[in-house]
């Protein structure tokens, strides 16, 4: 018999059970990756493995191949995102002061690179520098993950500004603080989750990155997802999903660290529509 | 000796006049009302007094000295915000504070001071709190004190009880008056409430499309309003629009009512708006009415719409003749006779109880 009740109820249903589908499938890879890291055979063999070993992760703490693409990943990430924190935290700053018809505009143009395909990030910035500035590879990587990460720093330190009532400076103005002092005392810790927020998208979608690096390294210097795919290609074993179960043990670590500090939910903006 | 004065400040934004050649003097020690309606000009008033807009024409004076070219932190501006603008990341201390140690006072003189200001708004004991742990009326407080702290020389609150209910309004309204009386401190309320700026203010200054149009005490304001405008808008009021002059002391309504009035226009051949304060009316039952009425006394009968008893108070709505209704408002005093709807009344109100006023659509006869 079709009534409301009966109808809400298949809806609750179909509701979970979507929600459920999602998760299995959004978690299983990550749990098949974990178990196949500790597979004590030699060749990939089906799922599941038939005995665990931790053999993968010390061929991958031992490869200097994989390692010296590890630190270089790392020294990266972190000068790209102290990078791109400043230029993204003074860029949304700028941009909240702007009368509303430029606003949008100067906003839309920092946000260009999202909507290009990293291979031709990589691409044009590698032409670039070859035809006008020759560099070492290293800041030739540096300014192509600024690139791809400056237009998350400014978008997050964006929301977070948005979020700061401009009473606020006034008051701070009021009082007998100066414009700057108004900045160090009101506008920057008050907008040091936004800030902090971009500057984990940045972290992130900098150790993640694969085209544009992929462009930008050359044979003694690059990254570790580069690393992975040359060696994925040229001996194909479970070194990967040891890596891959590392990448992910950091990104946990991450959370941990940034929950402590910073309250996770604060960095995801829940508290942005609080008055 | 003034301690503010606006000369001929006019302000403009891009076409609309916000400001329209606004004069202004506040003597030391007086809190004055800036009344109006949204729009008027009263908020951009306030903002180039504390110095975040400036007028484009005209000359702000504090104790003498033209703040024209000075920037907001160059001012010793006291101003409570609307919103209260509480700092969230710092405690109630570091938010009183927050003035003394930006404008140079030595350090070790700092936390009696704090101690003197959340005495004065009695909240002792809440230094350590964070404003998200304040109730409303904590919070406009604490605001309080923090504008108060670096002894400024005119203080300016921006709709201070608007945020309230009405009870805590009340509470809040007396000890409010009580707190600036002690300190001495000049003061400008700026509001749309009128109960706010009668009941706050020593002089209430009534604006309207960027101009002062009344200046007066509360009293003044609400008894002898200077226009139409004003008598509407502050306080409740009863109005018989388009009515015309006849013979001496005498007007007609656009229904055909009779009404006598005590004031007179100086030039009577233009059309008038009469007005009579709800509180004036006196109804009573038709048979009572007739041995009422006399030169000074206007009586016009009707009949009861609606009756809300509203507690103190009681509103009666009366239908008169042709369109016109009237409100009255009796107190609710125990042993008046109570009034349903349908009943027949006379509505009562002397002649000195009518405001007249011109009546600008009327043409000249």
């Amino acid at each position: 018999m079709i009534t409301k009740r009966n109808t809400d109820a298949l809806l609750a249903f179909f509701v979970a059970a979507v929600i459920a589908i999602t998760a299995v499938f959004l978690l299983f890879p990550v749990i098949v990756t974990a178990f196949i890291a500790f597979d004590a055979r030699e060749y990939i063999g089906p799922f599941p493995p038939t005995a665990l070993s931790p053999k993968w992760f010390g061929r991958l703490f031992h490869d200097p191949y994989l390692w010296s693409g590890f630190k270089t990943s790392v020294l990266l990430a972190i000068a790209a995102t102290i990078l791109a924190a400043a230029i993204g935290a003074l860029g949304a700053l700028g941009i909240s002061r702007m009368s509303p018809q430029w606003r949008d505009l100067v906003t839309t143009t920092f946000l260009s690179p999202l909507v290009l395909p990293g291979v031709i990030v990589g691409f044009a910035l590698l032409m670039f520098f070859s035809a006008f500035i020759p560099l070492p590879v290293l800041p030739k990587l540096i300014a192509g993950h600024l690139v791809i990460t400056i237009p998350y720093t400014i978008r997050m330190t964006l929301i977070g500004l948005t979020g700061i009532k401009e009473t606020l400076r006034e008051a701070a103005l009021n009082l007998g603080a100066n414009e700057r002092q108004a900045f160090f005392t009101i506008t920057l810790p008050l907008a040091k989750n936004g800030i902090a927020a971009g500057a984990i998208f940045a972290f992130a979608f900098s150790m993640d990155d694969v085209a544009t690096s992929l462009f930008l390294s050359d044979f003694n210097t690059y990254t570790f997802p580069v690393a992975l795919i040359s060696l994925m290609r040229s001996k194909f074993d479970l070194t990967i999903a040891a890596a891959a179960v590392v990448l992910m043990a950091l990104t946990v670590v991450l959370l941990f660290v940034l929950d402590r500090v910073l309250g996770l939910e604060r960095v995801i903006g829940q508290d942005l529509y609080r008055a | 000796m003034n301690i503010l004065e606006l000369i001929d400040v006019s302000k403009n934004f891009g076409g609309f006049t916000a400001v329209d050649s606004v004069s202004l003097e506040i003597e030391k020690g007086r809190v004055i009302s800036l009344l109006g309606p949204s729009g008027c000009g009263k908020t951009t008033t306030l903002r180039i007094i504390a110095g975040f807009t400036s007028p484009d024409v005209g000359t702000v004076r504090i104790s003498g000295n033209d703040v024209g070219r000075l920037k907001p932190y160059e001012r010793n501006v006291g101003l409570l915000f609307q919103d209260y603008a509480l700092f969230p990341h710092m405690t109630v201390t570091q938010n009183v504070a927050y003035g003394l140690r930006h404008r140079r006072t030595p350090a070790s003189a700092i936390p009696s001071r704090v101690k003197q200001m959340l005495s004065l708004v009695r909240l002792d004991g809440m230094e350590a709190r964070y404003p998200h742990q304040l109730s409303g009326g904590q919070q406009q407080r604490v605001a309080l004190a923090r504008a108060l702290a670096t002894d400024p020389q005119i203080i300016l609150l921006d709709e201070p009880l608007s945020a309230l209910d009405a009870k805590l309004r009340l509470e809040l309204r007396i000890e409010l008056k009580e707190i600036l009386r002690s300190v001495g401190a000049t003061t400008i309320v700026v509001t749309h409430d009128q109960e706010e700026a009668l009941s706050l203010g020593d002089e209430v200054v009534v604006m309207r499309a960027g101009k002062i149009v009344q200046r007066g005490t509360p009293t003044q304001v609400y008894e002898a309003p200077a226009d139409k405008f004003v008598a509407e808008f502050v306080g409740r009021s009863n109005w018989f629009l388009g009515s015309r002059p006849k013979g001496l002391g005498s007007y007609v309504t656009g229904d055909g009512l009779e009404i006598r009035a005590a004031s007179e226009l100086p030039n009577r051949q233009i059309g008038a708006d009469l007005c009579v304060r709800p509180e004036n009316i006196e109804l009573v039952d038709n048979a009572t009415a007739k041995t009422a009425v006399d030169r000074e006394r206007n009586a016009l009968s009707g009949i009861v719409l609606d009756v809300a008893p509203l507690g103190a108070d009681v509103h009666v709505v009366v239908q008169l003749a042709g369109k016109t209704r009237l409100l009255a408002v009796r107190k609710n005093v125990r042993g008046t006779p109570g009034l349903v709807p349908g009943q027949p009344v006379c509505a009562l109100f002397s002649a000195s109880d009518v405001l007249v006023f011109h009546d600008q659509n009327a043409e000249v006869r």
